[in-house]
């Protein structure tokens, strides 16, 4: 039987506000049948911070500066800055497993594969959905589900500026301290992380990524100048 | 009739789920498809939509209620219909044995839209369809009326096998009223389904949105790929040497992707109808070579364009290349380094990725999409031997560049890589 295919779009620097349209409309292109296969978005977004549908207020301490969304994702509050590679897979669940729990714990998967690759041990720590490695929090997740079709995703950290965190409890888990792939192995290469995050769902979710290689980088150019 | 919304499990092991949101309160109109809730667990949240058409009312589990699977959150009664005539109250379990398996589905009651008359093999229960998640689907894509078809599951539940052949048992009842209005669900019938050669799906906001700013060449402009594979041996043999040299006079090393840009500008200055930009009224062939290489370098991903490569040393693209990755790592790329490319380059060898195809960067032309350099045997003078290649694809705009143009092209490529002393010609 083929494998699967899911189109990987590198889509650079995005705002929140576009990206979210875009994946809504993804999503909703998935459940009506016009998409006929599963995408999986990759962006940055210049400093944002979204409140999930569990979110609490009081998780947001300084929100000076930065634009502040409120989404229909899972999970409590977190913060997107350049440099955090942000996965929007829009996959139909029904042709993988339609249940919510194992699609987060294989996300999980598919970014610790993807750490693995990038020489990070990287881990689940149960009760607290996302990625951790020794003890601290790596990658967020949190995702929505529309008759078994998802959208929004994780959130990995790779060369982004951790202080910008401070902004906000993460994930409203006190005390949780975040890092980064730079930090963790001394390497920030943003084109390694996005090659690893490709070959983890290949591997995890037994796809055959194909990649709309807009001249890389590139997209950041195009989309600036609208 | 009334249709019962149920708190609908998320995982085949959920017990229960909490209301994050209503989306639609007591008395507002609904539609088939529409969202009325969120309910999540973990850092899931899912829409909980509607089965039918209709009012809702009686909302039997405010925001932030947890409330168990199976159980009934609301009921979405006929237009008109009052909230005492519905058949069942709100917040009673739906009967055991139904409910935690059908994951994402709902038993519906017949929905408040007409449909044709059931035939004579109607499920014993013609109120409840047991029916597979996949069957489901496929049903409402089709726009087959689920309670027309017989299901030949365990239990009569309805399955994929039933749904492919229902068209053949739905047609004679379709025809027999031919006055029934079309059910909701059939919005998209698939292609061949309809009967139909084909059919024109219009383009959402988003499919444009992407085609212009994401792919903006996918779509305006004519693709076709060509592959090759090249024998990387004596590449690999020269760059070792070179390197040996260079490294003995203190000078920066050269790489595999240097080497490919400086063997592309040599090919390209001898092909010129593959160096050229589509200008919507003319062609502009370029006499000068400009190369864009968008490749993933250590630290980051750098998009510069070395200028008249195909007149620049080895030493001297490799220098320029690494001078314009750290001005784009730090994100200090001026306009006029990035713009201007005559032809593309985009490699992704570095992870692993054996072939692909790189989408054109307009105006230009073509952009080759280059590939890990594999070890794999290979045939030399009729034995098996270990060797090194490296698979290229070549992106062309057809209305520039034609089948044989960009072949010629991709072979003397080929031949510079696999003969790198040609390129001191």
């Amino acid at each position: 039987m083929a494998q699967r295919q899911l189109e990987v779009l590198n889509a650079g620097l995005v705002p929140y506000a576009e990206a979210l349209a875009w994946q809504r409309a993804l999503a909703q292109d998935r459940i009506d049948g016009r998409l006929a296969h599963d995408v999986l978005l990759l962006l940055e977004h210049p400093a944002v911070v979204t409140l999930g549908r569990n979110a609490h207020a009081g998780h947001v301490l300084e929100p000076q500066g930065v634009e502040v969304f409120e989404i229909e994702r899972g999970g409590d509050v977190t913060l997107h800055a350049p440099g955090q590679l942000v996965g929007y897979p829009i996959v139909d669940l029904t042709g993988h497993k339609p249940d919510l729990h194992w699609y987060l714990r294989t996300l999980e998967q598919a970014l610790i594969d993807a750490l693995g690759r990038l020489g990070i041990a990287a881990e689940r720590n149960p009760g607290y959905t996302g990625v951790w490695t020794r003890g601290r929090k790596i990658a967020s997740i949190g995702i929505h589900v529309k008759q078994w079709v998802t959208w929004h995703g994780f959130a990995l950290n790779v060369t982004n500026d951790l202080t910008q965190f401070e902004r906000i409890v993460p994930c409203g888990i006190p005390g949780v301290e975040m890092t980064s792939v730079e930090r963790e192995s001394g390497n920030g290469n943003w084109a390694a992380a996005i090659g690893a995050v490709i070959c983890g769902f290949e591997s995890v979710f037994g796809v055959k990524a194909v990649i709309r290689d807009e001249v890389l980088g590139r997209a950041a150019e195009t989309l600036s100048r609208g | 009739m009334a249709t019962n919304v149920y708190m609908e499990a998320l995982s085949p092991t959920m017990e229960e789920g909490r209301v994050v949101k209503w989306h639609k309160k007591d008395g507002d109109p609904v539609k088939t498809g529409e969202t009325l809730a969120e309910i999540e667990t973990d850092k899931a949240v899912m829409d909980l939509v509607a089965r039918a058409d209709g009012v809702l009312r009686q909302v039997a589990a405010p925001e932030g209620q947890t409330i168990p699977v199976g159980s009934v959150v609301a009921v979405i009664a006929a237009p008109g219909e009052a909230a005492g005539e519905t058949p069942t109250s709100a917040a009673q379990t739906k009967p055991s044995g139904s409910g935690k398996r059908d994951t994402g589905n709902v038993a519906t009651a017949p929905a408040p839209v007409a449909v044709a008359t059931p035939p004579a093999v109607a499920p014993a229960d013609a109120t409840r369809v047991k029916a597979s998640p996949l069957a489901r689907r496929m049903a409402k894509e089709a726009g087959v009326d689920l309670k027309l078809v017989t299901g030949s599951g365990p239990g009569g539940r309805v399955v994929k096998k039933d749904v492919e052949r229902a068209p053949n048992q739905a047609a004679p009842a379709a025809a027999a009223a031919p006055a029934a209005p079309l059910s909701p669900v059939s919005r998209v019938p698939l292609p061949e389904r309809t009967g139909t050669a084909y059919e024109d799906v219009p383009l959402t906001q988003i499919r444009k949105t992407i085609a212009k700013r994401l792919v903006t060449s996918l779509g305006p402009i004519p693709h076709f790929f060509l592959t090759t594979e090249v024998d990387m041996e004596r590449a690999a043999e020269a760059r070792e040497a070179l390197n040996k040299q260079l490294g003995d006079q203190g000078e920066g090393k050269v790489s595999f992707n240097d080497l490919i840009i400086k063997a592309t500008a040599l090919a390209l200055a001898r092909h010129r109808a593959c160096n050229a930009w589509f200008q919507e009224d003319h062609i502009r062939y370029w006499n000068e070579v400009h190369i864009g290489m968008a490749v993933a370098v250590e630290d980051g991903l750098i998009t510069p364009v070395i200028r008249h490569a195909d007149r620049k040393s080895l030493t001297e693209i490799g220098r320029e290349a690494r001078e314009l990755a750290d001005k784009a790592r730090n994100r200090r790329l001026q306009p006029n380094e990035y713009t201007g490319a005559t032809f593309s380059i985009s490699n992704l060898g570095m992870f692993d990725i054996d072939q692909f195809t790189a989408v054109i960067n307009p105006p230009e032309a073509g952009i080759i999409a280059i590939g890990s350099i594999v070890q794999k045997a290979v045939v030399v003078d009729g034995h098996l031997a270990p060797g090194r290649r490296m698979r290229i694809t070549m992106s062309c705009d057809h209305r520039v560049i034609d089948g044989a143009t960009g072949a010629a092209f991709l072979r003397t490529l080929k031949q510079m890589l696999e003969n790198p002393l040609a390129m001191l010609l």
